[in-house]
Order: structure tokens, then sequence, then C-alpha cells
């Protein structure tokens, strides 16, 4: 208990605190009765010494012709701590065994407290006769008084003293039945296999720790979704890339096993090394989209999507103009957006390239920024054959190609759109276009203005 | 040997359709479920081979499609999913063989080999009957030990007539055994390449049934 590391334990936590605040209870309990117990004790006393004053100026008023000094037996082994001296007309004519010839106190009447010439402290009540030649003094040894409040207090304190390790023993007990569910649940995720993700079931848990209970679930269900959705992406990865191993093996093969046919060999050739492009393209998308899954959501830059286009279309221009398709760029607006210039510019290649790449040669793609209410727009439509609502549905879905098409994709430029968008905060929406016929997809930026800084 | 090849991924499918030519397969080429179904269905391919994820209809669809119409054409699933509930799911809907992509030419042409082998009745891979012996893998045919050279369409008009030895077939049936798709077929080719094969091998080896079409007897030593 004394290591502040021990006090990581709940256990030991519990402990002291129940011990401490027990002992802080006991303890100021005690001061209250000490203080009670003083406070009434000495007004019991002191009504005593002026009790026995009085009793001594009405005897000394019977027999004031005795002018000898009487002493005063003692009769109780409290006697000793108790003194009187009776004057008369200023002589002593009584006192008690222990009392000296002096008068006790300089204070003629009532209470006060003097130190005597043995040391000693005495708490004395003077008082004097009617015709004021009686003087009495009755004395009480402090130290009586303090060692009766020590019996007191004793008396409270000591039954506590010996009860306080009993109860150490029994907060110790408690504590530990206390946390016994606790300590069922560390045993039971203890022993868990570490692929085991299912719910943690107990019996009769704690309220408290139902909750401690369902977020240790919550966390298994999200984990075992992330680590589906792992697997499945390794999954569909190597299904994806054994495609285009197979054709690639395949073309060679055919090109080893052509013999004289020169034509069919060149053929094969080329289709081995278009099978390299696009091997070598999907490993790219799928290097791009895990680097963008472990990249977390929040937005840095300010981008000028209108610059940026400029820049994307300039680089996809050759590939298109080879296919006699036609690149254009329309801004009508200048359009700002917070996010990251790298993602967005691949952001927009993938879309400008999947709109080239599924438009048939001569189509048309346009890419727009605008405003839009205020809001950032940036679309990309094509004249190509568009798509089926269900077709629709599943884009994004990894590795999901529109089928009828003979131009390789790696069906995973949607999954890296999507993931971008979220990382800047942008909605994507593929919806059919009215002016170009084909497939219109617009990235907004919601509840921004795009018209600042 | 008449194949038909259900691949949608263009270059993979071109490559396996060139690779099967060098082996002397006839193969045509579906790139969709429906269209697999089809065709399979139509009975005139030796073999098929199947991708399973094909659009329009899975590769799995056709499959059960396929054997619950009764169609036994024996099925090669080709395709990426290597998992083993996969293959197993494969197999049990009615593949007759089930390989993982990448695959060797050659192997996939000796599996199919093997696959129609399988659906005759056969165990060795060659083909007697009388004194001509016919090896597919090899494309050689023998006349009492003796190789006889054979044009391509030869060979392939003996095969099929070899490996449906005992029963007759149409001259319809083998135009469509021999010529995959885009390969026009004169009325009398049958006839020439018969007369061809009768000339170099033996002259009984192939008999005509008149109006109904041409056999080659089983051998009794092979059966």
């Amino acid at each position: 208990m004394t290591s502040p590391r021990s006090f990581n334990s709940l256990r030991a936590r519990l402990l002291v605190l129940v011990l401490g605040l027990a002992a802080v209870v006991w303890l100021s309990a005690a001061a209250l009765i000490w203080r009670d117990a003083r406070h009434e004790l000495d007004e019991l006393l002191d009504g005593h010494l002026a009790q026995a004053a009085a009793l001594l100026v009405v005897q000394q008023a019977a027999h004031h012709d005795d002018d000898k000094v009487a002493d005063a037996p003692a009769l109780h082994k409290y006697a000793p701590r108790v003194i009187f001296q009776v004057f008369h007309e200023g002589e002593l004519v009584q006192r008690s065994a222990q009392a000296g010839a002096a008068q006790m106190s300089a204070v003629e009447r009532g209470f006060s407290t003097v130190r005597l010439a043995d040391g000693s402290e005495w708490r004395v009540f003077a008082t004097q006769g009617a015709e004021r030649d009686v003087q009495v003094f009755v004395g009480e040894q402090i130290a009586s008084r303090s060692a009766i409040l020590r019996a007191v207090l004793r008396s409270v304190l000591l039954p506590l003293m010996l009860a306080l390790p009993l109860l150490a023993l029994a907060g110790w007990v408690a504590v530990q039945r206390g946390l016994l569910p606790l300590r069922h649940l560390s045993e039971v995720l203890g022993q868990r296999r570490p692929e085991a993700l299912e719910p943690v079931v107990l019996q009769d848990v704690p309220a408290e720790m139902q909750p401690l209970v369902q977020a240790l679930n919550g966390l298994f269900g999200r984990i075992e979704r992330m680590l589906a959705s792992e697997r499945r992406f390794t999954a569909d990865a190597a299904h994806e890339l054994r495609t285009p191993i197979a054709a690639i093996r395949a073309q060679a093969q055919v090109a080893l096993g052509a013999g004289a046919d020169e034509m069919e060999r060149q053929h094969a050739l080329q289709s081995t090394l278009a099978g390299c492009d696009r091997a070598t393209h999907l490993v790219e998308q799928l290097l791009t989209l895990a680097r963008l899954e472990a990249l977390p959501a929040g937005a840095a830059d300010m981008v000028d999507l209108a610059e940026l286009a400029r820049r994307v279309l300039a680089e996809l221009a050759p590939g298109a103009l080879a296919r006699q398709q036609q690149l254009e760029l329309d801004v009508a607006a200048p359009c700002r957006v917070t996010g990251s210039e790298l993602l967005l510019g691949v952001l927009l290649r993938n879309l400008v390239d999947n709109a080239l790449r599924y438009s048939p040669d001569g189509a048309t793609v346009l890419v727009r920024v605008a405003l839009e209410n205020g809001q950032p727009l940036l679309q990309v439509e094509d004249s190509g054959a568009g798509m089926t609502a269900p077709e629709m549905a599943r884009l994004g879905e990894r590795f999901y190609r529109v089928p009828g098409h003979a131009q390789p994709g790696s069906g995973l430029g949607w999954s890296i759109v999507r993931r971008i968008a979220q990382v800047c905060g942008a909605q994507v929406e593929a919806a059919p276009s009215a002016r170009l016929g084909g497939l219109a997809v617009s990235v907004r930026w919601p509840g921004r203005d795009g018209r600042e800084a | 040997m008449r194949i038909l090849l259900a691949e949608d991924d263009a270059m993979l499918g071109d490559g396996l359709r060139a690779g099967l030519r060098q082996q002397g397969f006839q193969v045509d080429w579906v790139r969709d479920g429906e269209a697999a179904e089809r065709e399979l269905a139509s009975g005139v391919y030796a073999a098929g081979v199947l991708d399973l994820g094909l659009p329009r209809k899975d590769g799995m669809d056709v499959l059960q499609a396929l054997r619950a119409r009764r169609v036994t054409t024996p099925v090669l699933v080709l395709t990426a999913r290597d998992a083993v509930p996969d293959r197993i799911r494969g197999l049990d809907l009615g593949a007759d063989d089930y390989v993982v992509k990448p695959v060797d030419l050659h192997e996939l042409g000796a599996r199919l080999r093997s696959l129609v082998r399988r659906a005759h009745g056969q165990a060795q891979d060659s083909l007697r009957s009388g004194g001509v012996m016919l090896e597919p893998a090899a494309r050689q045919v023998s006349l009492n030990g003796e190789a006889v050279a054979l044009s391509p369409r030869e060979f392939d008009l003996l095969h099929a007539l070899m490996r449906s030895a005992g029963r007759v077939m149409s001259r319809e049936q083998l135009e469509q055994q021999l010529y995959s798709w885009g390969h026009e077929v004169e009325s009398n080719t049958i006839e020439v390449h018969i007369h061809h094969l009768r000339r170099k091998l033996q002259p009984d080896l192939i008999q005509t049934v008149r109006g109904v079409g041409y056999t080659v007897l089983r051998d009794p030593e092979t059966t």
C-alpha cells in the first residue's frame, strides 16, 4: 500500500479507502467524545468543588470559635487529589492533609487555575462567608481530570483499535468477493485464443460491469468485421492477380508453341506485354488502396480544383487522343476545397481514367469544376454506354467490374475514389449523364463554401 | 476435339484459345455464363472449360443448370477461386475437374483429353481398332506399328470416330465435332476425308451405314 504501483490495484485502492475512511470517522468520533466528555466532566467537577466550598463555609460558621488548625483525614484514594483550606479572619483554621499553609489562589471568589510550589496544576474554587471573615479554597488536581478523560477515551478507542485489523480482514474478503466477476472476466479473456472474436457471454454480470462487457463485445465485433474485410480483400486480391498472371503465362506459352507461325508468336508476345502492364496497374492500384486504408480521415491543405483538374487532364490527354477521345475541362467558377492535393489528384485521375477506359473510341469526357449552391462540385461525365441501376449499386465493391468490357481494369478504381472522398470529407455519387448520355460522377463537399479562402 | 471455352477475360481467353488450338483442339470461345450454358447444352462439344466468375450467370450456376438438364458433357472448371470449399462445391455441383489459375496449357490439354477419355469409358489414352492405333496426346496414328501421316482434319475425324467406336455418327455430328465457329464446311468434306482415311489405313476400318452415317467397329481386345 505504500508504493504508488499497488494503487493500480483496484483491490488495494478499495481496501485503503475503506479502512482509511473508517479510521477518520472513528478519530472524529473520538475527538467529539473527548470534547463532550471534558466539558461535562469540567462542569460536574466544578460543581462539586463549589458544593464542597459551600459546605466548608457553612461548617466554619458553626465552629468559628475553635482556633486550632484542624487537618481533615484523607478518606478516599482520590482524597490526595482534592485539597481545601479554610481561613477565618485571615488565619488558616482548617485544611486538608496535602494543603499548604499559604492561600492556594490569589483569586478570592470563583474559579481559577493555579500552579503550586511542587509544580502540580490545580483547579481552585474560592468563596467567602456572608460576613467576609471566612475564606474557603477548594482545589482539585488538573491531572486527575485528565486521567478520567484519558480513561474515557481509552474505553472508546481501544475496541476500535482492536476492531481495525478485523475490519481490514473483513474488508479484504468483501472486496475479494465483490471483485469476483471482474476476475472471472479477466480469466475468460485470458483463456481466449487470439483469433476468437465471438462476444463474451457471462452469467450474472453486475450492472457496473455491463457497459465494460458491452464495450468489449462491441470492440470484438468491430475487429471481427475489420478482419473479415481484410480476409476478403486478400482473397479478392489473390483472385484478381491470378487472372492476369494466368493470361501472361498462357500467352507466353502460346508464343513458345507458335512454331513457324510468326503472326501468332507476335500477337502472343504483344499480349504478354499487355498482360504485364495490366498486372502492374492492378498492383499499383492495390498498393494505393492499401495505403489509403491505413490513412486517418482529416483534411490538410487548400486545393484549387480547377488547377488540379488542368494538371490531371494534361496527364491523361495523350492516351485519350490516341483513341480519338475528346477530353474537355469546363471551369465555371474558381473552386477551392480543403484536402490533400495528392489524394484528390489520385481521385480525379481514377475518375477520368475510368471514364476514358470504359467509353468507346471517339467518345467525349467532360470534367466540370463548379459551385453548386455555393458548394464545390467536381463532375466527370462521359458519352459512354453508361450503367444500369444494379451496376451502379455495385460500384465500389472491390474488384467489381462492369461486365461486357474488353478494357482491362483493376476493379479497384471506385474503391480508391470512395476511400479518398471519405478521407477528404467529400461525397461521391454516380448518375446517368443528362448532357452526354453516359455516366456522370459528381464529387461534392457538403457544408463547405467553395468561394472562401 | 471440339472444346467450348467460357472465359470473360479477353487476354486470358485469347491465350487459352490459341494454346489449345496449337494442341489440335477446335476451340469455341464464349464470354458469359448464359452463352456457356446454351452452347454446352447443345451437346456438340467433347468438353468444356468453364471460368467461375462469369458475367450474366456465375459458372457454378451454369454447372448446376447443365447437370439439372442431364447434360453430361465433361466440364473442367478453370478458376482463380482456390479455396477448398470452392473446389468441393465445384466438384459436387458436377465439375469433372477443378483447375486453379494459372495453368500450364499442356496440362490443360492433357486434362481435357483425360476428361473426354473417361467420358467414353476408356482407361488408356491410346485408341485401337484392328491394326490401327491412335494416340491423341502425340496426335499420331500407326498401322500395324508403322506411323501413318494424316492431315489434322483426318486425324480429328478418325479420333472422333474411334472415340465413339461402336456407335454410328451422322455426317452432321462429325462436322459439328470437327469444325469450330467460323469454319465453313463444304458439303462433301467428310466423305473426302473418309475416303482418304480408308486409303491410308484399312479399307474396312470405317464402315458406312447407308442413310445414317459412319462407324468404327469396337475392338474386342480393348473392351
